[in-house]
């Protein structure tokens, strides 16, 4: 990964209406990383993402993918794969024809039969689009996107409806992809996913972007919590108790610590610590965090 | 552009019911109106018969099912994902309309070969090509303007009625009562020159010079539809 920016977007503003669905957002992906771009429904994330892609005009603001305008696709979409948030596909073509079609549009040279063994639709090269099942049009999708390995890869929600072993193997190509330098941008519902994998997280809200930064730097701004609960008699525990109907919940910076005087003071006095656990913060906290500051849930 | 017409084509001929209505109906009435010329002529002229075989194709071969196939290709998010290559707008709507325009003409061409052959030629081909020409052009225009009001396949079988059943009401009404009457408003109705231009190209008796200005109202429809196209023409459904 390097640090020269392959996206670069200054005070983009896109409105409908009287909707201003992005504001002012700023922010640049760097060659190589895989950028995730997090936030709740109608936080502005495939506004965003779209404008990038150049399939939306931005009201205002500059964006530039190698440094050019997205809306020059001559330039752009060779060096650019799209996965798109729902199929988009004819149904009554077969699926080496749909792979044939948007990979050679693309101005990219790769073999289909190659692509669809990468995605494991080989078996299905001959059947009509229609005819898949939703798991395997988003297996087409990527097929197509990773068609003739583009440098930059946008991944729109792209484990939505795939089943355990599709994730894995949609990751493992990701992964591959990577490895010979690819950019991906990546929009997700499974938090999880964008934990594990990206290198840096975008978390929008309400069109503008609330934090940015890697896991680590998005999850140590809030306390890890303890979480347990107590019977009725039990005396008052020494640190700092959150009830959430009889469910106890300790905030804490400094968890082995605090965990350590728990466990201490449930064995002093006997006390048994039901439904115990505790874990680092995770990104689905700070979404919860950003959820209550705005809409004081 | 061509990789797109391609399996546009493969598509056409795939959709049963597409293929029914665009090449098999339109083929159909027009081979029942060279059957029965000989009434058909005594009504109008043999220029009506080839006018109204001109427009049924027009109307139903070849407006219909290009509003049809764009509104369908909407919907499905095709066009979409068609945006999402390197192709530029104007190469997707060229590649999405060129099977349906090319098969209209051939079918035109087979159509009005054998209206010739059954019941005598035009006096003027060349008349006739420029014709068949500009109405080709006039239906592809008011085809996409009339997809930019169209949200799904099923929307279009209404929305394509008023042109569909328009320029064949015109076509009727110019062909049967000739334009001495009431002759601009004829002549400015979509289709009217159109048919006019027909019938001087089969029938004769007109000068070339004066018959190519009827063009010009054609040719202007052309203009409207694609400047209307260009205003109203969605590439996504509605959210």
């Amino acid at each position: 990964m390097t640090t020269t920016p392959v996206i670069e977007v200054e005070n983009l503003n896109v409105r409908y209406g009287d909707f201003h669905a992005v504001k002012d957002l700023s922010f640049q992906v760097r060659r190589g990383e895989l950028y995730a771009l997090l936030g709740t429904n109608g936080a502005g994330k495939t506004s965003t993402l779209e404008t990038i892609e150049g399939h939306r005009q931005a009201t205002s603001g500059r964006v530039r993918v190698f440094g050019t305008s997205p809306g020059d696709r001559q330039a752009v979409r060779p060096r650019m794969g799209i996965m798109l948030q729902e199929s988009g596909f004819s149904p009554d073509l077969t699926v080496r024809e749909s792979v044939r079609l948007i990979g050679g549009l693309t101005r990219r040279t790769d073999d289909a039969d190659r692509v669809l063994d990468v995605v494991g639709l080989t078996r299905k090269a001959g059947t009509l689009v229609g005819q898949l099942s939703g798991g395997e049009k988003r297996r087409l999708d990527f097929a197509t996107a990773v068609y003739g390995t583009p440098e930059l890869i946008f991944l729109d929600e792209p484990t939505t409806g795939l089943d355990i072993q599709s994730r894995d193997a949609l990751w493992e190509s990701v992964d591959r992809l990577r490895e010979n330098g690819s950019t991906v941008v990546l929009t997700t519902h499974y938090l999880e996913e964008a934990q594990e994998r990206a290198d840096r997280i975008g978390l929008m809200h309400q069109g503008v972007f609330h934090r940015e930064g890697t896991v680590a730097e998005l999850t140590r701004t809030l306390p890890a919590v303890i979480r347990f609960s107590l019977p009725p008699d039990a005396p008052a525990v020494p640190l700092t108790v959150i009830n959430h109907d009889g469910a106890l919940h300790i905030e804490t910076f400094d968890l082995q610590k605090d965990m350590f005087q728990l466990l201490g003071w449930a064995h002093d006095h006997g006390v048994e610590l039901s439904d115990l656990s505790a874990g680092p913060t995770r990104l689905d906290d700070v979404f919860r965090a950003i959820d209550r500051t705005f809409n004081g849930g | 552009m061509f990789a797109i017409a391609y399996t546009e084509l493969i598509q056409l001929f795939r959709n049963r019911l597409l293929l029914v209505t665009s090449l098999i109906m339109p083929a159909v009435v027009s081979g029942f109106f060279i059957y029965r010329h000989d009434a058909f002529a005594t009504l109008g002229s043999l220029g009506y018969i080839a006018a109204v075989v001109m427009f049924t194709i027009g109307a139903f071969g070849l407006y219909t099912t290009a509003v049809t196939t764009l509104a369908a290709r909407r919907q499905n998010l095709f066009l979409k994902r068609l945006r999402s290559t390197a192709v530029s707008d104007r190469g997707i709507l060229a590649g999405l309309l060129l099977p349906v325009t090319l098969l209209a003409v051939v079918q035109l061409t087979v159509v009005l070969t054998a209206l010739a052959t059954v019941a005598g030629g035009p006096s003027n081909v060349f008349l006739l090509v420029v014709a068949v020409l500009a109405t080709v052009a006039m239906m592809v225009g008011l085809g996409l303007a009339t997809a930019g009001m169209t949200n799904s396949p099923e929307h279009a079988q209404v929305t394509t009625l008023p042109i569909s059943l328009g320029v064949i009401a015109v076509t009727s009404w110019v062909g049967l009562s000739g334009t001495e009457e009431l002759t601009l408003l004829k002549r400015l109705l979509p289709g009217g020159s159109a048919t006019e231009l027909v019938l001087n190209a089969w029938n004769g008796g007109v000068a070339v010079s004066e018959s190519l200005l009827l063009l010009a109202p054609t040719l202007s429809w052309v203009v409207v539809a694609v400047a209307l196209a260009m205003r109203m023409f969605r590439w996504e459904p509605r959210r």
